[in-house]
């Protein structure tokens, strides 16, 4: 592409983008990134998926971006490196430990978590501080990991819906294990409260669990007309709405774009249904996310079917399959970059800010990372 | 060991003010001598007392290298040279050399004259100290002295800005003074060759940044600038005529040809002025691509942008007005200021960094009720914008630079070690080099292994390559035997024989004599047998004769038998041996101290 020709879709895009922003920012890092956790409300953590040397970085937003007040008076638009670490393996998964300075991650080699420390104010060095294994006989693939505010640091984790395990971080006991018929590689684990759990497979099926009880986990088949080769992702809605676990819901989405949403109290219906335009590249079981707003009533974003991330209102979603189109659109990852080697860029990753409404983070397969508020510029919806 | 010492001048943690100290081949070099900003007194001036504890610091520097203008870089300069007293020389790129006068002579009036203060230096010696200046063209090595060079790169970052590359014999340094490698709209990246100096010095500051696009910034103006005027507010934007303000221009002249705007857009004469004398400036210090820009576009051309004149500030209705000077603290912005400052419509927006004491510093802290001559109040009721435009290099920028210049060692000044311990690993790691991170005030040593070039005679190579064995060993280390001759700058490796010769010199031998007395009854002649046969079972290996003329010869040294007069039983034997052969005439003439042993025949 010629640079004038490139330089223009940038200027069209970006003009675009002062009706259509509040904020945005744009960083670029030296490594792509396929996480991005937050570890406080300001900071969040990224890491590289190289074969060999990667770093885990944690970042804090710029303070602009939370000056609500006295907004012109700051001129801080960059991200800090506030603490940085190294690691060897590539980082898949990487997780933190909710009021602990811990995270954990998976190298989507093993089952095997390493754990670490992120250090405080005294010293910037992310430091190893131990490992957790994993279920044994695991054939491929890495561990999903989730993780909720308890009086004692545990980590919920493992690669199959058999072996899932409540781990304690401290002595590395056990103390609860999923146990189910069948060993479903898993797409995602996620808490909707202290101790209930869904484990999202990627053949679609989805496992609830209770780790209090030893009782069997209520299982919600896969959604119909999924075929053999079609991938599944989930995410479960948690926080104030979900004061009671069973009036939580569930998005599952499949690698074909489509979409169920179901309610915990009635696993196996569907409450509303919608077909997604989604680019349909090759998807790794890796690349694709879908998430919940926390902080907007039905708005689901997606991400790594190409380089952009949609947001979706789901208020207006019925029984019916019908197409559906997004709300929002954030382009900025494939109007911006400049990729070498013809191969199109694609998101590898997106958060949504835990209270700020419609504050989002994308990193994308070109090392990109962006920060954004978009405008709801719908006269209904979220 | 040869070392280079590097101090940051400057007190405990603070940053703001960049002044370092470098000692290297016995030269020492000051680079950038800025001002902090943040103090009122002496402590906003580096602490000159590490070089010597007073008078004028002329003979302890040999020269002193400026950066760039910004104050923080050069602001303490006048004071350094014309109050403390140094009249070396001041090296400094050419659009450095024009733009630190006006920067500090505004900077000089505002701590003066408005802020009354009297321990600072004056417009004379704002003048006399650029008397001193020595301005630089990029790769262009200068001769200090016989054996100082230096060498200025482009720095990026703002018009004249430049990283220096500093060597004494084979020891070199190079400072990176402020940099940027992101290109910008009106200046290139930083580049270096590979150069590989001992020493990277840089700013850690921004090392632990991770910077936000400038299409953002951009944005983010755009965005202000049209909010203002579609609410019918109007802009203000003080400037300082340089490239930052033409770049804002062009932004804007293109948003409004885009956006179909009628807004007008002025900007103050004041500006025109001084921006047609550092365009020129501008030609040749940028690259080709942006002085294409420049040169089709020019300054006066703009199709939105016109002339203001003061009575517009009157007009109804939006616009926006780029004026002069960047800190409000005076002139066409200031007035302009004042009429537009009580409408909540209106805007201001601070493109950089503002001086205390400034209008445009307080407001940027908040100040919403600011006090003017006359004892009136002005109320702040516009809303007040500070946007960072400056172009700096971050974590991945310092990364470039250093696969750039290839450095053996690199040092960071103005951190918190215990807050850079990660990027200090990653360097270490990344590159294999040592990263140091002196406190202001301490003093690193990096030693250094510079390598002495020096030239060998084809007659000792050809002989010393004879010795040895057959096949020589590229492992294994000789020793080999030669006279080294230093003339002038060259040094040279040759025979003994040819030292001789060039020097005029008479070749000397040197001969030791003992004689050791011996009990012994034989003859003369038997004695030296003996004296032969014991010699041969104890030195085995060496070359023993027994010569006709009577004397027994180890190796060199010669051995001859008489009688004492007085006693024909005494044997006086006399041992003489070279210079060369020093050791074993001491052995011998020990041993045949203790005597023969009676079993010989």
């Amino acid at each position: 592409m010629e640079e004038t020709e490139f330089d223009d879709i940038l200027d069209d895009w970006f003009i675009e983008s002062l009706k259509t922003y509040k904020d945005l920012h744009v960083y670029q890092l030296e490594h792509p990134t396929q996480v991005i956790e937050w570890t406080s409300g300001k900071t969040v953590c990224v890491a590289g998926f190289t074969s060999s040397k990667n770093e885990i970085l944690e970042l804090r937003l710029p303070l602009k971006l939370f000056a609500d007040e006295n907004k012109g008076l700051c001129a801080e638009r960059d991200f800090k490196v506030v603490h940085g670490g190294f690691t060897d393996a590539p980082v898949r998964c990487l997780r933190h430990i909710p009021g602990t300075r811990c995270v954990v991650t998976n190298d989507g080699l093993s089952s095997d978590l390493q754990v670490w420390d992120l250090g405080g104010d005294d010293s910037d060095v992310i430091r190893r501080t131990g490992s957790v294994d994993g279920s044994r006989g695991v054939s491929e693939g890495g561990s999903r990991i989730a993780a909720r505010l308890s009086s004692q640091p545990q980590v919920l984790h493992g690669a199959e819906s058999a072996g899932v395990r409540l781990t304690q971080l401290t002595s590395g006991q056990t103390v609860y294990t999923l146990e189910t018929d069948s060993a479903d590689p898993l797409s995602s684990l996620h808490f909707v409260s202290d101790a209930v759990f869904l484990a999202g497979c990627s053949n679609g099926k989805v496992y609830i669990a209770d780790t209090r009880t030893s009782a069997a986990p209520q299982l919600s088949p896969p959604p119909p007309s999924s075929g053999e080769s079609v991938l599944w992702w989930t995410d479960a809605s948690a926080g104030p709405s979900c004061l009671d676990p069973s009036s939580c819901r569930i998005v599952r989405l499949s690698s074909c774009g489509q979409t169920v949403i179901s309610d915990l109290r009635n696993p196996g219906g569907a409450v509303s249904r919608a077909q997604l335009d989604v680019q349909t590249r090759r998807c790794n079981a890796d690349d694709v996310r879908v998430s919940w707003a926390p902080a907007l009533d039905d708005c689901i974003a997606v991400s790594g079917f190409s380089g952009a991330v949609q947001i979706y209102s789901s208020s207006v979603w019925t029984t019916e399959l019908q197409e559906a189109q997004p709300l929002f659109e954030h382009r900025g990852h494939a109007v911006s970059s400049q990729s070498d080697d013809g191969v199109p860029v694609f998101v590898t990753s997106h958060v949504w800010h835990p209270e700020r409404p419609r504050t989002l983070l994308s990193a994308a397969s070109d090392g990109s990372v962006h920060v954004w508020d978009w405008v709801d510029q719908s006269a209904a919806g979220c | 060991m040869p070392e280079i010492k590097v101090t940051p001048l400057g007190a405990g943690q603070d940053v703001g003010r960049s002044c370092i100290l470098v000692s290297i081949g016995g030269k020492n070099i000051m680079l950038d001598c800025g001002m902090h900003m943040g103090y009122n007194d002496d402590r906003r001036f580096p602490d000159f007392s590490y070089i010597t504890q007073n008078g004028r610091l002329t003979d302890f520097l040999d020269c002193v290298i400026i950066s760039h203008f910004h104050l923080d870089h050069c602001g303490a300069l006048p004071f350094m040279s014309e109050m403390v007293g140094y009249d070396g020389p001041i090296y400094m790129t050419h659009p450095t050399k024009a733009i630190c006068p006006i920067l500090l002579e505004d900077f000089r009036k505002i701590t003066v004259d408005k802020k009354g203060e009297t321990n600072f230096f004056t417009s004379q010696m704002i003048k006399d100290c650029m008397k001193k200046v020595v301005p630089l063209n990029l790769h262009q090595t200068v001769q200090v002295d016989d054996e100082l060079e230096i060498k200025a790169y482009y720095a990026g970052h703002v018009l004249g800005a430049a990283m220096v590359h500093i060597k004494v014999g084979s020891e070199s340094v190079v400072y990176t003074g402020d940099y940027n490698m992101t290109p910008d709209r009106h200046l290139g990246a930083a580049w270096i060759d590979k150069c590989r100096p001992d020493i990277l010095i840089s700013e850690s500051t921004y090392a632990t940044t991770i910077r936000d696009s400038k299409r953002c910034r951009e944005r983010d103006f755009l965005k202000k600038v049209h909010e203002s005027i579609e609410r019918g507010g109007k802009v203000l934007i003080p400037v300082f005529a340089l490239g930052r303000a033409q770049e804002l221009c062009i932004l804007l002249e293109t948003f409004w040809e885009r956006m179909n705007l009628k807004a007008p857009i002025y900007f103050s004469t004041g500006l025109t002025e001084k921006a047609n004398h550092y365009y020129k400036l501008f030609i040749t210090w940028t690259n080709q691509k942006i002085r294409k820009t420049f040169v089709q576009r020019n300054m006066f051309e703009f199709k939105h942008i016109k002339a203001f004149d003061r009575s517009y500030a009157d007009n109804p209705g939006p616009m926006v007005v780029f004026a002069t000077p960047g800190m409000l603290h005076a002139g066409q912005s200031l007035q302009i200021f004042k009429k537009w400052a009580g409408n909540e419509k209106n805007m201001v927006i601070m493109p950089g960094y503002c001086v205390q004491g400034t209008i445009g510093h307080k407001i940027l802290n908040g100040q919403r009720k600011l006090e003017m001559e006359g004892r009136s109040t002005l109320d702040v009721k516009l809303q007040v914008e500070y946007m960072s435009f400056s172009a700096h290099a971050d974590a991945k920028g310092i990364m470039q630079l250093i696969r750039m210049a290839e450095p053996r060692n690199m040092l960071l000044v103005h951190g918190e070690a215990v807050k850079m311990e990660f990027l200090k690993g990653k360097i270490e790691q990344e590159f294999s080099i040592d990263c140091y991170m002196p406190a202001n005030g301490e003093t690193v040593t990096v030693t250094t292994n510079p390598s002495v070039p020096v030239d060998i005679s084809l007659n000792l190579l050809k002989r010393e390559m004879a010795l040895g064995g057959p096949l020589p060993d590229p492992k294994k280390p000789r020793t080999m035997h030669g006279t080294l001759i230093m003339k002038e700058n060259s040094l040279k490796l040759v025979s003994s024989e040819q030292a001789l010769k060039e020097l005029g010199l008479n070749e000397h031998q040197l001969r030791f004599t003992c004689r050791v007395q011996l009990q012994d009854p034989h003859s003369d002649t038997d004695t030296l047998h003996r004296i032969y046969t014991h010699l041969k079972s104890v030195l085995k290996g060496y070359t023993i004769q027994h010569l006709p003329d009577g004397t027994v010869m180890v190796e060199s040294i010669v051995i001859k038998v008489s009688s004492s007069t007085e006693d024909p039983n005494t044997k006086v034997l006399l041992l003489s041996w070279s210079y060369q052969d020093e050791d074993l005439g001491s052995f011998l003439s020990t041993l045949l101290k203790k005597g023969l042993p009676s079993g010989l025949c």
